[in-house]
């Protein structure tokens, strides 16, 4: 979970940077404090660099996961960052300037291709956009895909990242684990870690 | 509308009705005949807004839209579309609007040609998808939230299958999936920085191919577990990621391989009848899905893509094109992949090249790729006269 400058694993604090500093300022502090070496990392937009290191620290917490984990995401915002770039670059009075590397990310599910290169995910994708974290309709299927068989594991919940706003839950779901994957609980931990 | 007291849901989920908007004209059955007669919505036009050299593209017509609609300011261009195609799919099977039915949005980029770019007083607050979404709930008149799905290329196709999931685990009876794109310089300057615009009308899989035509459409789709006749059901689907490269395809089409394998295995590998290939035209695409067949064993099955009839829709392409496919199953007749003169994939492949005459047609198999190496096969089949 990184909610503004902080980011907490399991409820555990794992940094938290001052307030103040930028996005990209936040997100190059953690990776290095994540101390892994992935050179894809610094092409990233801000979405992907956010949610590459919420999942690299939930990993260090899993071990690492099966191929078939499935990553069910959702925002706010979509790909607003690299959204913004991108009409920066073509909207300019000395005529338009856009890059591959800007426009790549100008899609929302291109975070979850990240995540599945960087750990060899052949799995099921989903991007869905809700006004604010919605664990009513992402809980269920969920537990759908689970219990379907059509996922050993899921990766899901909530990733807004904007200039204003750095707000990112995601947990693992699977067969077993120490907490059921419900709605209720789910909302307890999302808003536990708001206080 | 049927009476309610005893029904026998069905575990399958049907698609029971659909509606098209497209450059070709509003209404699936003449968006059908259309291409039946080899009509193609891609033009050359020079749009200053949009880019500084000539584009081939697909746009579509406001007049299409009906004159209240098409003049109403409270709505952006795009949403006029989606709304025109909404009321019309509702109107013709009469569908519940209440907390029964589901409503997904599959776009990539919705108003976007908003971004640094106002027009007509719309808030920048429009941009967002769920706000759209809403101001279109609101105009149908749906009870539940209208769920945007922002997928890539793959979610149109990946709407339909994700509402067929959670129709059968029982949350909802019914089901309306609406897909929809607009061009705009955000969008052409992109795939142009990509290089990946053609300069000429596209040709799917054909050995000169040198890039897509962007174009535009929505398509909406009503799903029920009510057991009908003449619908078609989706029998099996598979989506799995290349994990290889977020903007190429994987040069083993490995996550598509994974995804046709998992859609026929769920389908009990029926007999196909024909392949609605992605194919987008650009070199790397058309090669990958000519991989990932090959490894399936399937290059011997009649296939298409539509791009050369609508260019690439984005948002709306799996849906569209799996209409029409739908519609190919019901007529008996094979659509033409339009753009095709020469084999040029690494696997040669069996492009149907012209109309054939009625033959019965039962299943087919729809594929989709997209950016950030997702992909989608799915399989639907039809009923049958009994439901």
């Amino acid at each position: 979970m990184i909610r503004e400058r902080s980011i907490y694993i399991d409820g555990a604090r794992f940094l938290s940077a001052d307030p103040h500093s930028s996005l990209g300022e936040f997100l190059r502090s953690a990776y290095r404090m994540l101390e892994t070496d992935y050179p894809k990392f610094h092409k990233m937009d801000g979405l992907c660099k956010a949610v590459f290191i919420a999942v690299e620290l939930m990993t260090r917490q899993t071990g690492p996961l099966p191929t078939d984990t499935a990553l069910i995401f959702s925002n706010r915002s979509s790909s607003f960052l690299a959204d913004h770039k991108h009409a920066s670059d073509i909207f300019r009075p000395d005529g338009v300037v856009a890059s591959p590397a800007t426009f790549v990310y100008t899609l929302p599910n291109i975070a979850m291709g990240e995540i599945s290169i960087r750990h060899q995910l052949h799995s099921e994708n989903v991007f869905f956009i809700f006004d604010s974290y919605n664990p009513e309709f992402l809980a269920p299927y969920v537990n759908t895909l689970l219990h379907a068989g059509r996922a050993e594991r899921v990766i899901s919940g909530w990733t807004e990242v904007t200039e204003e706003r750095c707000d990112l839950f995601l947990c693992v779901a699977g067969a077993k684990g120490p907490a059921p994957h419900t709605i209720e609980h789910l909302k307890r931990l999302y808003d536990k870690e708001h206080e | 509308m049927e009476g309610k007291t005893r029904i026998d849901m069905s575990r399958d989920v049907l698609i029971a009705g659909d509606y098209l908007i497209t450059p070709l004209g509003a209404g699936t059955a003449l968006n059908f005949r259309k291409v039946m007669e080899g009509e193609s919505a891609v033009k050359q036009a020079y749009l200053p807004e949009m880019a500084e050299h000539p584009l081939f593209l697909a746009r579509i017509d406001e007049g299409l839209l009906p004159p209240l609609l098409r003049d109403d300011e409270r709505y952006t261009r795009l949403e006029k579309f989606f709304i025109a195609a909404l009321e019309a799919l509702i109107a013709e099977h009469d569908i519940p609007k209440d907390g029964r039915t589901l409503v997904l949005l599959s776009t990539t980029k919705g108003n976007i040609s908003l971004l640094n770019n106002p027009r007509g007083g719309f808030p920048e607050e429009r941009i967002y998808l769920s706000t759209m979404a809403e101001v279109i709930r609101r105009r149908i008149g749906f009870e539940n939230p209208v769920i945007p799905l922002s997928n890539a290329c793959i979610s149109g196709a990946l709407a339909l299958t994700v509402a067929g999931q959670l129709m059968q685990s029982g949350r909802y009876e019914y089901a309306v999936v609406v897909g929809g794109d607009e061009i705009s310089r955000f969008i052409v300057s992109g795939f142009h920085a990509f290089q990946a615009l053609a300069d000429a009308p596209c040709r799917p899989f054909d050995r000169d191919r040198n890039g897509l035509n962007l174009g535009e459409a929505v398509a909406a789709a009503y799903l029920t577990r009510i057991p009908k006749p003449d619908t078609v059901r989706i029998l099996g689907t598979g989506s799995f990621n290349d994990a290889n490269h977020i903007s190429g395809p994987s040069r083993t089409g490995e996550g598509l391989y994974r995804s046709i394998r998992a859609a026929m295995a769920e389908a009990d590998s029926p007999a196909i009848d024909f392949i609605s290939a992605h194919g987008t035209a650009t070199r790397y695409n058309d090669d990958m899905e000519s991989i990932a067949l090959h490894r399936c064993g399937l290059t011997a099955v009649p296939l298409h893509s539509l791009k050369g009839y609508y260019g690439h829709t984005l948002g709306a392409s799996g849906l569209l094109e799996t209409i029409l496919g739908i519609h190919s199953l019901k007529t008996g007749r094979l659509i033409p992949s339009l753009g095709f003169v020469q084999e040029g994939t690494t696997h040669p492949l069996n492009i149907i090249r012209q109309a054939t005459a009625e033959r019965p047609l039962r299943t087919f198999l729809k594929t989709a790729s997209g950016f950030g190496g997702c992909n989608i096969a799915t399989v639907f089949q039809q009923t049958g006269q009994h439901g």
